[in-house]
């Protein structure tokens, strides 16, 4: 594929000459990193920038450490990172197995979270995860610094919160409260990958606290605020479960596309959220060793 | 616009004037004269442009090859200097690949995953290739030969 | 016949010979020649539209980007070309008849300027109705497609039906239908819809021509027909002049083909533009999106089935409908109508037959050749229905198939009789492997577990005089170079074609090189289609290592005195039965010749030809029966069965087991029959699971990509593959060997669908089978999805 239009390519190997010259070339500017949403599209002439910012050079956005309150994901950290750091394993399991249906191996060495967080398509497998942890979006421009809830910050199919001039430096993945036990339930039209065609990420917590979000069911990844009051302070039982299916259409607002109808993402993620509810409490119950993203 | 890269191929020190807008894969293949990466869908969806970049499986297509200034790259080419790898030898022992033009990403792929995981699992080594479609073996052969070589 | 002797290395799982180059990164695909810099890119300008008038074609502001060396459009070239009906241009002419037809081409220095330049051309449409449903297209007042139909040559045995979008109708007459549906205790009928499929080889097509300043064009394409494309660029160019004399078609190894790369489609272009720019080669590749809608398609179709059974279970009456799209040319896909609709019955005994198989021009991209040749597509009705109809008489369905299963000497639908076949032998395997009528339980309640069998057939769909032909020369330490012109496309017919002349020189396969095609060089070959190379390649391989066999045999006759018939070949040398010590190294003969007394020499550099060509095959069958011809040399056939496992409240599906046998009359390398087998049930499992080709009410297609187009990856397989191979001796194949790379895909789509059935109750009438159709119908009670 040739590129037909010529761009001025930029490797910035500080924070402060990236955030100028995303200031300096403003609307005309796009950010690198990982490139596989990024390369493509500018491939494919969705993008024409006269700027290509390729933050790679730039070491500090490459931390994945924990901090006082959780972890802290640099702009730079890659999906197999996540999948392979032991951090991420210990306490965000959910984090890793969303992590893990994402693309396939080569895609995962060089996409980065962050990347994807700005690509916000809505079956964003890792959208749920985010949004159960309650992850803050750290982003920089010649402004200053500014934090964004993950709630706040998907404002639309493939739109997000950035402005313009702002690069994003990294996510804040808080730790739960207590003990808790995740689950990600992927349907996609195989097992190998694919967009999901629905995902729901469920993190079920001590005093039955629950937390639910979709993804690929709407124009963004979204919590289920009426699913999560429902749930809230009861044991997990068939009825009670029941009653938060029940609940699912007023969550959701599905369109029928060329992955699904319209019908069958109703019909599948009521079904994934039994099942994810039941896999998540049965985690936070003491079986910490069966992880894996669940495929239907 | 044009820039001057220098990178490190199949362990010798090359350097190429390059387009900002070209990719790695092209530029490899048109300008450097390494064949073996293939473009089977310039999407980043079919694997067959596997390279590996500083030792890690990567689609050549999503990537300019303006990015790879100063790193290193490795491509099918660059795996038998001393005779087939234990690997390939694999595949070739089990007469695994039909036409052929997924084999580059396959092996880079398969290479990889035996680099980080010496005996994988048969659906660890499913989850290593997924990314590399083959239309030809339904999979069986390619996953039958790394298996035979992780047991080496 | 050498199948009774002992054979060394015919039979054998011989190492694949292409393996290392390919393994190694060594093997160079059409893509990876290098042409120097005075290479040129074309690329193509694309109708917007699926139907509509050309008024107006502006180029100017193309023709002024720098680096644009000529910008070609219709005019240029207004010529027909055509496999089997000359029916399109190498060009769009006064009207565009799918979108992303090509209009126009713009020849650079460089591909960016190309597509640059492409984008300026300015085209100015009349919209005409798109048709996209066959159905829709043969209604009385429907658009014609092709006004011109009733003009267009084809072969003798294509029936158009001018002044309609009938480009072919084939009947079939067998018995009497009304008799046999008034002898049934139980008529049924339904309708079967499978939708367009994409071969989605992982090389794209591409070709690379130069008409060099003699005026000589040479094409490098990734090709399965390297001779027939030549034959068609020669009839296309022909008014420029231009024969077969002048034109050669070289092809490397090929990165897939499954019928995507028979026959000529845009490599028309890469021996037409070059004419206009002489000395300067240009290349023309397609993006894998081009790839989707510009190439071949495999066909859709509509199919209602009428069969009518007693109450033993013997079928006495059969009736098809088929309404196939064959798109917006029909060159070469008409004769997929044709093929599959003269065996459209599957591989049943049937007294009393009516086949009406309607090929349809409609505004969707060509039908073309797809593994299976249109026996896939016409397979799913069947077999769907033959279980049905078994469940409904209460038998069990392969006792039902078994009983009616069809036998050597049978008669066709077409009156010829059946040939060898262990049809029988393929369902017992199966069965027992299957352990058919074992019911299974899931251990997870929301799951359930069903079985699916299906049957089938296939024959080579050919021209009665399809040729093929082999050249062999020896070298000084006795290798071999073998010369063909079957294309290795993957299937293994390198190795199986060096198996073959091992047997007969004794040389081991891994001396003998066989060269990818040159039709300069290498002898002539129809293509590499129709599962046919094994059995008329190997013919016309066997014969000419025979011819080079006598020839030694003659030189050691001559310089030896022995007599011929006491000479044979073991081992890389020649030895007498008369004379146990004798022994003379091939490698010190079959070059240098044989030095006698007088220190003359006999014999000389050894080289072999053979040819073959059936004999016994006509198409001249009458024209509303069907009957009195022989169109079909001889039928492959099988049995698969898989255990499906449901997810009762999704849909998703899982392949836990597949069993599929295959009569290989010999497999002359098990184990690539056996990857055959592997691979084309993987295939055809796509097709069944996963895949199918979505258009708008435009006629665009909407998923030319992989990320909608869902090819199986290594995670969607079956969880156990067990290929079985049968071998009832094929009379007129080489060591008996008869085709089977088609085949492995034809089972899987019904078996599914029958499998569906049998674990959750539902029967879906329409590919694919998705875990979305299965699921809605669980959640609402559907027992049948259209």
């Amino acid at each position: 594929m040739a590129v037909a239009r010529e761009f001025e390519y930029f490797r910035p190997e500080t924070l402060e000459h990236s955030i100028s010259l995303l200031g300096e070339y403003g609307e005309n500017a796009r950010v690198l990193a990982g490139g596989t949403d990024m390369a493509l599209k500018i491939k494919q002439g969705v993008e024409t920038p006269k700027a290509v910012v390729d933050i790679k050079g730039i070491s500090e956005l490459e931390r994945l450490e924990s901090t006082d309150n959780g972890l802290h994901l640099g702009a730079l950290v890659t999906f197999s990172q996540v999948m392979a750091s032991g951090l991420v394993a210990a306490n965000f399991p959910l984090l890793r197995d969303a992590a893990a249906t994402v693309g396939s191996v080569g895609i995962r060495n060089r996409a980065t979270l962050v990347g994807s967080l700005c690509s916000a398509v809505p079956s964003l497998d890792i959208g749920p995860a985010l949004l159960v942890h309650e992850a803050v979006v750290l982003t920089r421009s010649a402004g200053g610094t500014r934090k964004t809830g993950i709630n706040k910050w998907f404002t639309g199919p493939k739109q997000c919160a950035l402005e313009p001039g702002e690069l994003v430096t990294g996510i804040v993945v808080p730790l739960p409260p207590g003990k808790a036990g995740g689950c990600y339930v992927k349907r996609g039209r195989y097992a190998g990958k694919d967009p999901a065609q629905a995902g729901v990420g469920i993190l079920a917590m001590e005093k039955n606290d629950y937390r639910v979000a979709f993804c690929a069911v709407g124009p963004v990844a979204k919590r289920a605020p009426s699913i999560e009051t429902c749930l809230h302070g009861q044991e997990l039982t068939d009825p009670l479960i029941k009653a938060a299916q029940a609940l699912v259409p007023q969550e959701i607002s599905p369109i029928t596309d060329i992955r699904a109808s319209k019908a069958y993402r109703t019909l599948i993620i009521k079904v994934m959220l039994e099942r994810g509810l039941k896999t998540a409490v049965s985690r936070l119950k003491g079986k910490p060793s069966a992880h894996g993203a669940i495929w239907i | 616009m044009k820039k001057t890269i220098t990178l490190t191929l199949n362990g010798d020190a090359r350097s190429v004037d390059v387009e900002t807008t070209e990719t790695l894969l092209a530029v490899l293949r048109n300008k450097l004269g390494v064949k073996s990466p293939k473009c089977g869908c310039d999407q980043g969806e079919c694997g067959a442009c596997t390279v590996l970049l500083n030792g890690k499986s990567v689609r050549s297509c999503l990537i300019f090859s303006v990015e790879v200034d100063g790193q290193e790259v490795v491509t099918l080419e660059g795996l038998s200097h001393n005779g087939p790898t234990p690997l390939q030898q694999a595949f070739i022992d089990r007469s695994a690949f039909q036409c052929g033009y997924c084999a580059p990403g396959v092996i880079l792929s398969a290479t990889e995953l035996l680099t980080v995981n010496p005996h994988p699992t048969q659906t660890e080594v499913q989850e290593a290739i997924a990314g590399n479609l083959c239309r030809c073996t339904g999979y069986e052969s390619l996953i039958e030969a790394i298996l035979a070589a992780s047991r080496e | 016949m050498e199948a009774m002797e002992e054979l060394k290395f015919v039979g054998k799982p011989t190492p694949r010979i292409d393996q290392q180059e390919k393994v190694l990164g060594a093997a160079r695909y059409v893509d990876d020649l290098d042409f120097g810099p005075n290479l040129l890119h074309a690329q193509v300008v694309e109708s917007s539209l699926a139907h509509a008038r050309i008024k107006k074609i502006d180029t100017s502001e193309a023709e002024k980007l720098p680096g644009v060396v000529k910008v070609v459009t219709g005019k240029d070239f207004p010529y027909h070309f055509g496999l089997y009906m000359q029916d399109r241009h190498i060009f769009a002419q006064d009207k565009v008849r799918f979108a992303g037809e090509q209009v126009a081409a713009v020849i650079a220095r460089d591909l960016a300027t190309a597509k640059r330049a492409a984008k300026r051309v300015k085209i100015i449409y009349e919209p005409l109705p798109a048709i996209l449903d066959p159905r829709e297209a043969v209604k009385k007042d429907a658009t014609l497609i092709h006004p011109e139909l009733g003009a267009y040559s084809h072969v003798p045995w294509f029936f158009p039906k001018p002044g309609s979008n009938i480009a072919h109708w084939r009947k079939v007459r067998k018995g009497d239908t009304i008799q046999g549906f008034a002898e049934a205790d139980l008529i049924f009928a339904d309708t079967y819809r499978v939708p367009r499929y994409a071969h989605c080889s992982i090389e794209l097509h591409g070709a690379i021509g130069l008409c060099d300043h003699s005026g000589r064009i040479t094409v490098w394409a990734a090709s399965q027909s390297p001779h027939t494309q030549r034959h068609i660029f020669a009839q296309a160019l022909a008014p420029l002049g231009f024969t077969h004399q002048n034109l050669r078609v070289i092809t490397p190894y090929v990165g897939g083909g499954f019928g995507g790369k028979a026959g000529v489609t845009m490599e028309i272009l890469a021996a037409a533009l070059p004419t206009l720019v002489k000395g300067y080669p240009i290349k023309i590749h397609w993006t894998r999106e081009q790839e989707f809608y510009n190439t071949y398609q495999r066909p859709a179709l509509v199919g209602t089935l009428k069969m009518g059974v007693k109450k033993d279970g013997t079928i006495t009456a059969f009736d098809y409908l088929i309404h196939w799209d064959a798109g917006a040319y029909v060159e070469y896909g008409a004769n997929v109508v044709n093929a599959s609709g003269l065996s459209a019955t599957g591989p049943y005994r049937i007294p009393n037959v009516r086949i009406d198989a309607l090929c349809v021009y409609t505004n969707l991209p060509p039908g073309g050749p797809y593994r299976g040749f249109g026996y896939p597509e016409l397979l799913f009705g069947v077999e769907s229905h033959t279980t049905r109809m078994a469940q409904q008489l209460g038998m069990d369905v392969v006792a039902f198939k078994r009983k009616n299963a069809i036998r050597e000497g049978d008669k066709l639908p077409y009156g010829a009789p059946m040939t060898p076949n262990g049809l029988t032998e393929c369902i017992d395997r199966v069965v027992k492997t299957i352990e058919w009528g074992k019911k299974e339980e899931h251990s997870d309640p929301n799951k359930a577990i069903g079985k699916g069998f299906a049957i089938f057939w296939k024959a080579p769909a050919m021209p009665p005089n399809a040729a093929s032909s082999a050249f062999l020369k020896f070298n000084e330490d006795a290798s071999v170079n073998l010369l063909i012109s079957a294309v290795e496309i993957g299937q293994g017919v390198l190795t199986a074609m060096a198996q073959i002349a091992a047997e007969i020189l004794t040389v081991p396969p891994e001396k003998i090189r066989v060269e990818s095609p040159d039709t300069d060089r290498n002898p002539y070959e129809w293509q590499t289609v129709a599962s046919h190379v094994a059995w008329g390649t190997g013919n016309a391989v066997k014969r000419a290592a025979i011819d080079a066999r006598e020839q030694i045999f003659e030189a050691v006759h001559h310089a030896c005195f022995l007599e011929k018939d006491a000479l044979y070949l073991e081992d890389e040398a020649v030895k007498c039965r008369t004379q146990p010590g004798f022994a003379l190294l091939l490698k010190e003969i079959v070059i240098n010749g044989i030095m006698v007394e007088d220190g003359t020499y006999r014999g000389g550099p050894i080289m072999g030809r053979g040819t073959f060509m059936p004999r016994f095959t006509s198409a001249m069958g009458d024209p509303d029966t069907g009957q009195g011809g022989h169109p079909c040399v001889h039928y492959t056939v099988g049995a698969a069965a898989l255990t499906l496992e449901v997810d009762k409240q999704t849909g998703r599906m899982k392949v836990l087991k597949a069993v599929e046998a295959i009569d290989a009359g010999k497999a002359i390398n098990p184990q690539i029959v056996k990857d055959q087998i592997c691979g084309g049930l993987l295939q055809g499992l796509g097709t069944v699971l996963y895949e199918d080709m979505r258009f708008d009410e435009s006629g665009k297609l909407l998923n030319p990509n992989f990320t909608d187009y869902k090819l199986p990856t290594a995670m969607d397989i079956p969880d156990e593959v067990i290929p079985i191979i049968v071998e009832t001796p094929q009379a007129d194949g080489p060591f008996g060997a008869r085709g089977i790379a088609e085949h492995p895909t034809i089972p899987a789509a019904p078996m599914v669908a029958n499998a569906v059935c049998d674990a959750v109750g539902v029967r879906v009438k329409s590919m694919p089978v998705t875990a979305e159709k299965v699921g809605l119908a669980l959640a609402a009670g559907q027992t049948e999805v259209e």
